[in-house]
């Protein structure tokens, strides 16, 4: 495979293509007929699929370094370049973004009847934003991507959504906008004083990493502004209340792509900028504290919360919360294990959660409500959708031999030396999630079939069957041979951990992490 | 190419933009004396104005790409990058509201042709204010501008809103005319001179007096009156609302444009040795400006309304490059007026064509459902929104971004950090616009029948958009350039006189 890819220098031209793909598929849409509108987003996201999958076997994962790197002036004068590269990290997001593409064009397949050819004019632009943000080396670069991303996601809550769109989709944009007005100041400063300690002003990720200590100073201010803007996106516990309302007003694709890719920029921000930028400050002994805790606390929280949802999409998109905390979790666990962790979470977390919208849109598209209590029973009816539900529950509550387990499993362990009390009540969190989670698929699927209108809604389609089938073939992969998933991001979160751990304060705990060294 | 201003052709060289669009525009009027009355007859004058727009950027053009300087000291009017770059902004944006005009006028009913050449004298007006090196030629061009533009403003004269709009501009107008003239008259007594560079020299050789303090309090009140600066922007919302929309799109871009490109000159090159002085006024004037204009922009329902305190917040985020006083601060200025002006011409040009005939104005409700009747005017106004805002992807971010960077490279943060705050109120009252046209059903299915979209209008307003993105994605030749020009300011702001 590798000799292939070599003879057709794939690692030259991959990431620039698949950036642009998708902006070539609008105006194909725009010539094509309305009702062929999704064939072209198919096409689109299909060749995408192909020829990102290559990635997989053309990554290194032996180099912990960036690959596939490109650095050529964009506005030179500036210091501003088109600086692009990808290592672990950012693979496995280039990754997942491009496994969901086919996937969110073919579940909106019936669901979106108007509007067509806007709606996959959207999506399309919204993966070359997506992919963006994960392979953008240049600041000023990432910025633009990052900003870029609101106005598909705003037309696609606020056009195609169900009831209350307009609130939540404002409410979106305006939460995430102000949230990373800050972060513009921040990363101009930083070329400021980056440029005047080097005399080199550039915009670009490396210079500015190799030259952190120059930032030192202002630590605390920088790092608080990336700190908002990605603590909104993550979302993180007290900034978390733009997502249940878009996600649950969005339309199914619309909550796939935010579950499965946007709340991922959070955090992978965190981990590419934030902490390695200003790993003093953000690893110091407060800012951890305050961060896991708040981390545990939306864990908790949201957990409890989603528990007494009545609306499944709304319970769904809290568990999101209660997730991507265990992901925070594991991040400012700052072992080997716990960024590992971390980044499976991510992973895992974009396939069930994306698995439960897209059935949750199914429910939708058939019954017209997403109320709990409207259903009961479908298990009769619809025994397929019970059954790939059922595993995606079992997948999200984190049982052995699904994707949830790997990921929380090594965030506990991970995390255990330096937050041990907090860690504790975060594997609470693990039984909660498992009353939520199962509760609400007994109420819908299984209990006493009581309400008649349920009779005639009918089982997957061969449609949806190739929605959910990959999906829950990649939970049972990454549950039971997490290996090659794990092998390639080693790497860049081995290199990570080294970066920042001299920052790291002396732990309290006399214990030694599981299989790190002494 | 060397001009010496104290020879008469010399002059003539130096003065040629100006002197080409005030004879194009007597040319006019004697069109006009014998071609007055029928809708042809304005639109042909309309027509025949934008050809002396033209010729004046070409004159500009031409001494700026030979690099025209003066032999010895730039008396009364300066001869560098600078103006000619200014001149060409104030050109195109006279061009572009005169064609933003052209049907309108007609529709709204008021045939009367010497509406272009008011613009034009504006225009002239402008360039002389915002090409001034020497305070009597910045007077006069503040007073060609300003009583051109009190007549416009109450063009209209069958709207009372209209006159109550040209009176309260012109006793306001007047008022600060009067604070600048105190100021002009002090400093002078303060300096002894009236050329801009002579008096810079001056003033930094001696001891700064409290003449000359206040002559530069005085100045600085009489600008913050003419860009509509907190707390001397009360009659910006009225005036901007009472005017007709083209009117008001050329008060919001030009006027405020030739006022900030005089005060970066005046700042530069009279007042450098005051730099402490008048660093803190400044700031404290972009703080309050940004802040209020943005608050209270919040609470508009009428679109025009809206878009005069936007205008006034985008002052505030104007007078941070001031601040910086940097050869980036006056490139920021440059950019940060170009995407502004764009952006509003385009805005109130579809504004324009929206207005029902009759009506006093735009609401926002008027706009809501645009998108499934006029699905390209509703694209052309969000990307005027995002462009506002400051959205990347729009030229509007470049030049925000250049504000930030001027006011940071000089390890400030407080006003980058207010002007931040301030663009992320100001989402609060762009984004329902798009909202209203994008996303809400229209209230009846001929709510937009009205609308009228004039050819020449929808070109202009086309380019513009369609620049405003390009430049957004690709900003290096604009900014390149800019930066040239900038640079120029500073160095001919340096001479010291002999004394």
């Amino acid at each position: 495979m590798n000799a292939f890819l070599d003879s057709i220098g794939y690692g030259h031209w991959i990431l620039h293509v698949l950036l642009v793909i998708p902006l070539l598929g609008i105006p194909a849409i725009f010539l094509v007929p309305v009702r062929n509108a999704r064939w072209v987003a198919l096409g689109v996201a299909l060749v995408e699929l192909v020829l990102g999958l290559g990635l997989w076997w053309a990554f290194d994962p032996a180099n912990p370094g960036l690959q596939f790197v490109t650095d050529v002036p964009w506005i030179g004068g500036f210091g501003i370049g088109y600086r692009v590269g990808i290592d672990g990290i950012s693979l496995m997001m280039v990754l997942l973004s491009v496994v969901t593409m086919p996937l969110v064009v073919w579940g909106s397949w019936s669901a979106i009847d108007q509007k067509q050819r806007g709606f996959y004019i959207l999506l399309l632009a919204l993966k070359t934003g997506m992919l963006g943000v994960f392979i953008s080396l240049d600041l000023f670069l990432f910025y633009m991507f990052w900003e870029l991303l609101l106005i598909p996601m705003y037309f696609v809550i606020g056009m195609w959504g169900s009831s209350n769109r307009l609130y939540a989709a404002t409410k979106f944009v305006i939460y995430t906008f102000v949230g990373s007005a800050l972060m513009l100041i921040s990363i101009v400063w930083m070329m400021w004083t980056v440029g005047k300690a080097t005399g080199e002003y550039s915009f670009a990720y490396t210079h500015l990493l190799a030259n952190a200590k120059a930032m030192q100073p202002y630590g605390p201010y920088l790092f608080g502004a990336f700190a908002l803007a990605f603590a909104v996106k993550v979302p993180l516990f007290p900034f978390h209340t733009w997502l249940p309302d878009a996600h649950t007003e969005a339309p199914t694709a619309g909550s796939v792509e935010l579950a499965a890719i946007l709340l991922k920029m959070g955090t992978y921000g965190f981990l590419r900028f934030a902490i390695p930028f200003f790993p003093v400050f953000a690893l110091s002994k407060t800012t951890g504290n305050v961060m896991a805790a708040l981390a545990v606390i939306g864990i908790v929280y949201a957990a409890l919360v989603a528990m007494v949802q009545p609306d499944l999409k709304r319970l769904v998109a809290y568990s999101s919360v209660s997730h991507l905390g265990f992901v925070m979790l594991g991040i400012w666990g700052s072992t080997v294990e716990s960024v590992q962790g971390a980044m499976v979470v991510m992973i895992a977390h974009g396939l069930s959660t994306g698995a439960l919208f897209f059935m949750i849109g199914m429910l939708y598209e058939r019954r017209h409500t997403r109320k709990i209590a409207d259903f009961g029973g479908l298990a009769r009816v619809a025994p397929m959708l019970a059954t790939a539900f059922a595993i995606t529950t079992f997948a999200s509550i984190g049982l052995p031999g699904l994707n949830g387990f790997i990921g929380e499993f090594l965030v506990l362990i991970g995390s255990f030396t330096r937050y041990p009390w907090l860690v504790a009540v975060a594997a609470t969190a693990v039984v909660f999630s498992a009353c939520y989670m199962l509760w609400s698929t007994q109420r819908v699927f299984f209990n006493r079939f009581t309400n008649p209108l349920n009779e005639g809604i009918g089982d997957l389609n061969v449609r949806e069957l190739a929605v959910l089938v990959p999906l829950i073939l990649g939970m049972f992969w990454m549950g039971l041979y997490p290996g090659p998933i794990l092998r390639r991001t080693e790497g860049a979160v081995r290199r990570y951990v080294e970066m920042v751990s001299p920052s790291l304060p002396p732990s309290d705990s006399t214990r030694s992490s599981f299989g790190a060294q002494p | 190419m060397l001009i010496d201003l104290s020879t008469p052709g010399g002059a003539v060289l130096g003065l040629l933009p100006e002197l080409a669009l005030t004879a194009w525009a007597l040319v006019i009027l004697l069109v006009i004396a014998w071609r007055h009355t029928t809708v042809a007859d304005t639109r042909l004058v309309g027509q025949l104005s934008i050809v002396g727009y033209v010729l004046a950027a070409g004159a500009a053009g031409w001494l700026g790409l030979q690099g025209a300087h003066a032999e010895g000291l730039n008396l009364m009017i300066a001869l560098d990058g600078f103006r000619f770059v200014s001149d060409i902004l104030l050109l195109w944006i006279g061009a572009a509201v005169t064609v933003i005009s052209l049907r309108w006028l007609e529709r709204q009913g008021m045939l009367a042709p010497e509406y272009y050449v008011l613009l034009m004298l504006a225009t002239v007006g402008m360039m002389l204010l915002a090409g001034a090196a020497d305070m009597i030629t910045l007077f006069l061009g503040l007073e060609v501008m300003s009583i051109s533009v009190y007549v416009l403003a109450g063009y209209d004269r069958s709207r009372r809103a209209s006159a109550e709009a040209a009176l309260k501009y012109f006793l306001i107008g007047a008022f600060a005319s009067g604070f600048l003239l105190y100021g002009i008259a002090l400093t002078y007594g303060a300096a002894g001179q009236f050329i801009f560079s002579l008096i810079g020299g001056q003033l930094a050789a001696t001891p700064p007096t409290l003449m000359a303090k206040l002559g530069m309090g005085l100045l600085l009140v009489g600008f913050a009156f003419k860009v509509a600066a907190v707390p001397f922007h009360a009659w910006a919302p009225d005036v901007y609302e009472g005017a007709p929309t083209p009117v008001t799109a050329f008060m919001a871009s030009g006027v405020k444009a030739a006022a900030f490109l005089a005060l970066a000159r005046i700042l530069a090159e009279v007042f450098p040795a005051f730099v402490e002085l008048w660093r803190p006024v400044v700031g404290g004037l972009a703080i309050a400006t940004i802040l209020v204009g943005n608050l209270t922009a919040l609470a508009q329902t009428s679109l025009k309304r809206m878009l005069a305190y936007s205008a006034i917040a985008h002052a505030g985020y104007l007078l941070l490059a001031i601040w910086a006083q940097s050869d980036s601060g006056t490139a920021a200025v440059l950019i940060y007026l170009l995407a502004y002006g764009l952006t509003t011409v385009a805005a109130f040009g579809i504004l324009a064509s929206i207005e029902r005939t009759g009506t006093e104005t735009v609401r926002l409700a008027d706009l809501e459902g645009l998108y499934s009747t006029r699905p390209l005017a509703a694209t052309g106004l969000s990307v005027c929104m995002l462009s506002l805002l400051g959205f990347p992807g729009t030229f509007g971010f470049i030049g925000k971004w250049l504000l930030l960077s001027s006011a940071l490279s000089q390890g400030e943060w407080l006003l980058p950090l207010v002007a931040m705050i301030g663009s992320g109120i100001s989402i609060g009252y762009y984004l329902p616009v798009v909202l209203a046209m994008v996303m809400k059903p229209a209230p009846n299915p001929t709510a937009h029948d009205t609308i009228r979209f004039p050819r020449p209008a929808t070109v202009a307003i086309a380019c513009c958009v369609f620049v405003i993105l390009v430049l957004g994605f690709w900003p290096n030749p604009v900014l390149n350039f800019a930066s040239r020009q900038a640079v120029q300011l500073r160095h001919t702001a340096v001479v010291i006189a002999p004394r």
